[in-house]
């Protein structure tokens, strides 16, 4: 992968991710484990970091990072054998946007390629990115890259569920907001037009169906801080985005009328893969379902910032390497100032993986097995014992 | 033509169409074909729903149809999600 | 004002048929899982959404149109999820998109 990779320590070394879980320290008392039974010489323990804004380095997560990197390292002389090998710490990832698992993953086989290292144990309550379904985890996107990858062996103390993650009041706030608007809607506002029964049955009730609600999944939905100024504004840009969107579905659907509706059936299907310019889950989403929503062009799969798009035909194609969309979508997210950027063609993160101008793939990665299947067609799905 | 028969003959062609879409769900081949097609009769009928909701009168039909869509939409995801034959890994 | 919106209703609603017929044209007569999931996304949405905009029209101003807004929009953001997943879930599978001299299938 890296060229400058260096020659892989004499005992062997061990890359070990860390991050705030429950079974951490069971995760370092395996690792030396492992460490002194197979006489490792390397372990690295390496914290990525996730700063929530581009460029605003935040102290408080700095010194958070530091102090579980500090805590890390005592648990592991603590555990160490008698040659002990050397432990060292580090924290990745601190100069780039990460938020997916994929990402996670990236900055982590960089670190361990230029040093040479093979092996991975990762703490398995530990999921960087989050464990959106959606997405695949981080220890997948590992093993992908070709790293042998080990999974601790700890018990949970607590049995919690891998979803979860820390939502605070304003989370709680925002959802109980609205599952009440929803049960009032789902009642047809009665608590406005009904009488004074009316209205004390439908508060209580709905108080109670929402508290319900947001007490349960408060934790698992919204699962960014949130920051209402910043919300309002994205939702008054995505007022603007609509309207435009709409106009680009029906124009679109218009051109894709006439080809399925005429005779030779022209369409000249196509995979793409663009690297868009924009960061962040929900921006991400926004611009995937949109080119979705777009005729002309499905969001098949996505891999960190990597859309892949199935196209229908040549003037679609195009509309998604000129990067209209992405534009918008950049705008809607990240205001006015950060539309300017260079369409996905000029920064050459536009490529085609079909067809006459097809390139090889420079990182044969993941999208080279699934692209290599001759007759997966045939599987018979529905027979999978389940 | 009055409201009432218009929102109804739209119903009744977008039954028509649902039962063509019905032609690929059988057909195939793969289980994705399957439930693309499931999932545009899924959409009609939902929308066949709001039309009756007014043809009918009858409000409810709409509660009826927004439950219809989400459960629509949960079948499509549930399915592509659970019935992937991964790879190597997991 | 009554004929505008009439008139308003029936437009909408015959281009919503037009629509959901181009979508069941697309998923009967395209050659493979993903053209079919373009029209079932996004043909079939539109469809959909322009009959739901003519029951919005119908409803006027009372409170169930609020539900049926929200009914477009549920449509319009889970049609395309809907189909990124099969999409996704084919391209896992390792299914290979047709090109054109492909068989069908």
């Amino acid at each position: 992968m890296a060229d400058h990779t260096h020659d892989p320590p004499p005992g062997g070394a061990l890359l070990v991710p860390v991050g705030e879980s429950v079974t951490l320290r069971q995760t370092v008392a395996y690792t030396m484990e492992i460490a002194a039974a197979e006489e490792i010489s390397e372990v690295h323990f390496v914290s990525p970091v996730a700063w929530h804004d581009v460029g605003d380095v935040e102290l408080a997560v700095r010194e958070r990072t530091q102090s579980l990197l500090d805590r890390v390292s005592v648990w592991a002389e603590e555990d160490a054998p008698a040659d002990a090998p050397t432990i060292h710490t580090a924290v990745i990832g601190a100069e780039e946007y990460l938020f997916s698992p994929d990402d996670y993953a990236d900055i982590l086989a960089r670190y361990a390629d230029e040093r040479g290292i093979k092996r991975i144990i990762v703490d398995p309550e530990y999921s960087p990115g989050g464990n959106v379904p959606l997405l695949r985890p981080m220890e997948v996107a590992l093993a992908v890259r070709g790293f042998d990858v080990i999974e601790a062996p700890a018990s949970r103390p607590v049995r919690r569920s891998r979803l979860t993650r820390p939502g605070g009041i304003a989370q709680f706030g925002l959802l109980f907001g609205i599952s009440f608007l929803f049960y009032q809607l789902l009642g047809g506002f009665v608590i406005v037009t009904g009488d004074s029964f009316d209205f004390f049955y439908e508060l209580i009730t709905g108080t109670i169906t929402a508290g319900l609600v947001a007490g349960a999944l408060y934790t698992v939905t919204l699962s960014n801080r949130i920051r209402l100024r910043t919300l309002g504004k994205q939702l008054l840009r995505l007022g603007l985005y609509v309207p435009y969107l709409v106009y680009e579905i029906i124009k679109s659907n218009i051109l894709i009328t006439t080809i399925i509706l005429h005779p030779k059936l022209p369409i000249e299907p196509r995979m793409t893969r663009v690297r868009s310019a924009v960061w962040g889950g929900p921006a991400l989403t926004t611009l995937g379902n949109s080119i979705t929503l777009t005729p002309g062009t499905l969001t098949v799969r996505t891999e960190g910032q990597d859309l892949y798009v199935h196209s229908l035909f040549q003037s679609a194609r195009d509309g998604v390497a000129d990067g209209a969309l992405e534009r918008a979508v950049r705008f809607v997210f990240y205001g006015r100032r950060a539309a300017a950027i260079p369409t996905p063609r000029e920064r050459g993160d536009y490529v085609e993986l079909q067809g006459p101008n097809a390139e090889s793939e420079p990182d044969a990665g993941a999208e080279a097995d699934v692209e290599s299947e001759p007759d997966a067609e045939t599987e018979p799905v529905e027979e999978e014992p389940k | 033509m009055t409201l009432t028969t218009a929102f109804l003959t739209t119903a009744a062609v977008l039954v028509v169409l649902a039962i063509a879409v019905l032609y690929r769900a059988v057909k195939g081949p793969t289980m994705q074909d399957r439930v693309i097609a499931v999932n545009v009769l899924g959409t009609n009928t939902v929308v066949i729903l709001a039309l009756l909701a007014v043809a009918l009168d009858s409000e409810s039909f709409l509660d009826i149809a927004l439950v219809y869509a989400l459960l629509n939409f949960l079948m499509a995801v549930a399915i592509s999600k659970f019935t992937v034959k991964r790879g190597d890994v997991i | 004002m009554n004929e505008i919106r009439l008139g308003a209703i029936f437009v909408l609603l015959a281009g919503g048929v037009f629509f959901t017929f181009v979508s069941a044209v697309g998923v009967i007569r395209l050659p493979d899982v993903y053209t079919r999931a373009h029209t079932a996304s996004q043909t079939d949405t539109l469809g959909a959404g322009l009959v739901v905009a003519a029951v919005v029209l119908a409803y006027g101003v009372e409170t169930e149109v609020i539900k049926a807004l929200l009914l477009l929009v549920f449509i319009f953001i889970t049609n395309p999820t809907a189909a990124h997943a099969v999409g996704r879930a084919a391209y896992e599978e390792g299914i290979e998109p047709w090109t054109k001299g492909d068989e069908r299938r």
